[in-house]
């Protein structure tokens, strides 16, 4: 085997000064992609908008191999697994009806107190085109890009719950970054409780949990979902339960499992600026409180420094705005005039007589 | 059989073939599709053609070459990898491929196998340390060892085909006969 009968062409050493100006510049480069870490990126996403089509070809015969193979270890624990997943649904029949409920009490709520609607949440559809998994970098390919509003930071989820996110985006497709990718470093909030925390992926099955405050204490268990801190990411999204680790601390037991996804959803989150509720009558104290509204105050003529009533000289524009107006500012308004019963136009006050 | 280095388009067909071998390597274990349900990593395939060529023929695979196949495996392996940790583990398993060429040269059967196995455990190793250096924090060491291991099992497979081809195409250094 190998190289046993092969002649050396050349005698060792020959190369030591070329071997450390390669290493210092390959050092320099590190350096360098750490200062600018999308050094690779738009090249790396020309590459893939190019390769799109051939992996979609490829990967079709493929796919069912892939997943063959990947459930092999599954094939021991068949009627285990089988009893489990029965179990698990009855249970989780009785969470449906109790999660139904609740939602409906919830809403009833909701209308009771004029809550802030949830912010809109778009989801653009892409299949999983590409899978990497090598030791120090997770990361799957999806056939959408730019051209179907793509955008890095974007969060992926699939049916169960989130997967990754949007890492770079070419224009028909997309590099995310799944969570257990060493790169990955999301918000969370862990329910019940509301204890805010950081998850981190460090290439293993299950991400670690840092938490921000060291007062808390955690319980195997616990919800953990998107915490919707940066604005990049909708709060609420399910990502998994927490588990203890055998070596010290929490990590987080994922939902979703990224490497039987195959249809998954990207979400547009547009966080709105909340506009406070509009004035309704009802809320203005003296109507609530029963009395009718004050009535607006009579017209007071506007008058001259001499004492006599101005009026519009020929050929001004009556329409002209004032200095106030021009701002943008409109002039106050009387109480009144917010009320249901609106005040006469002929009632409504010009100072400048203008209009 | 003549050697396709024999001949004037053939000598330069054999001049480019370890380094093209390294490039199609690096292509094939960086292509975005599992065979086996991601159960494994993919094996360093471009370090095979890096070590064979490297120790019979470092005229045809110089370190120049070894920085390139690894900027190469940094670029295709995916975004949010740092640039040139490939680059340099590549450079250092050369470079300790250089320092042991007579000893690794004169291996044979499972020795050879421990040769390649010592020259990829340098550049996992290397990987490994720049990795977590880069990040500041210690990675869990099951991966690398997995794409070791990959690849190790791997090069018996590779060094037969690796073999056939440097015996038609590429041969000896001419001034070795």
């Amino acid at each position: 085997m190998a190289n046993g009968g092969w002649k050396i062409a050349r005698r060792r050493g020959g190369a030591q000064l070329p071997i450390a100006l390669l290493a210092a510049l390959a050092v320099a480069l590190i350096l360098i992609g750490k200062a600018q870490s999308n050094l690779f990126d738009r090249a790396r996403a020309n590459v893939t908008d190019w390769a799109a089509p051939a992996l979609q070809v490829v990967r079709t015969p493929l796919a069912g191999l892939d997943r063959w193979i990947g459930s092999i270890g599954n094939l021991f624990s068949v009627y285990q697994e089988n009893l489990r997943l029965k179990e698990e649904n009855a249970r989780l029949r009785q969470w449906q009806n109790a999660a139904v409920v609740l939602d409906g009490r919830v809403k009833r709520y909701q209308l009771l107190l004029h809550a802030v609607p949830d912010p809109a949440l778009q989801t653009v559809m892409a299949r999983v085109i590409g899978r990497a998994n090598r030791p120090f970098l997770q990361t799957m390919i999806l056939d959408a890009g730019k051209a179907q509003g793509v955008k890095p930071g974007q969060g992926v989820i699939d049916a169960r719950g989130m997967i990754g996110r949007i890492f770079l985006a070419g224009d028909h497709t997309a590099w995310v970054i799944l969570l257990t990718d060493l790169n990955s470093r999301i918000p969370v909030s862990i329910e019940p409780g509301n204890v805010q925390a950081i998850m981190a992926g460090d290439n293993t099955g299950a991400p670690t949990l840092d938490l921000l405050s060291q007062n808390v204490v955690l319980k195997p268990g616990m919800q953990v979902v998107s915490s919707g801190d940066g604005g990049l990411l909708p709060p609420g999204l399910a990502i998994g339960t927490v588990v203890a680790d055998p070596s010290g601390g929490f990590r987080v037991a994922l939902l979703a499992d990224p490497a039987s996804s195959e249809d998954v959803n990207i979400v547009d989150f547009k966080q709105k600026a909340e506009a406070p509720p509009a004035v309704s009558p009802a809320d203005l104290p003296a109507t609530a409180a029963g009395l009718p509204p004050a009535a607006p105050p009579a017209p007071i003529p506007a008058t001259a420094p001499n004492g006599l009533p101005t009026t519009t000289p020929p050929g001004v524009n009556a329409g002209a705005p004032q200095p106030a107006a021009a701002n943008g500012a409109k002039p106050p308004q009387p109480a009144a005039a917010n009320t249901a019963k609106p005040a006469p136009s002929d009632a409504t006050p010009d100072a400048g007589g203008a209009e | 059989m003549e050697r396709a280095g024999g001949m004037i388009g053939g000598r330069i067909l054999s001049a480019i073939t370890p380094v093209l071998l390294g490039a199609l390597g690096a292509l094939a274990a960086n292509f975005p599709i599992s065979f086996l349900g991601n159960l494994v990593p993919p094996p360093l395939l471009s370090l095979m053609p890096l070590y064979f060529w490297g120790i019979v023929r470092p005229d045809l695979m110089s370190p120049f070459w070894a920085f390139m196949l690894g900027l190469l495996e940094d670029f295709l392996s995916g975004p949010g990898s740092p640039p040139g940790v490939w680059a340099a583990s590549y450079v250092a398993a050369y470079a300790f491929l250089d320092s042991q060429r007579d000893v690794l040269a004169g291996l044979s059967g499972l020795g050879a196998l421990m040769g390649f196995a010592l020259t990829a455990l340098v550049a996992c190793v290397s990987a490994y340390l720049i990795v977590d250096v880069y990040h500041w924090r210690v990675q869990p060491l099951a991966p690398v060892l997995a794409e070791l291991a990959v690849t190790v099992i791997a090069y018996v497979f590779a060094v037969v085909i690796l073999g056939g081809i440097h015996r038609r195409v590429v041969g000896p250094l001419r001034s070795d006969f």
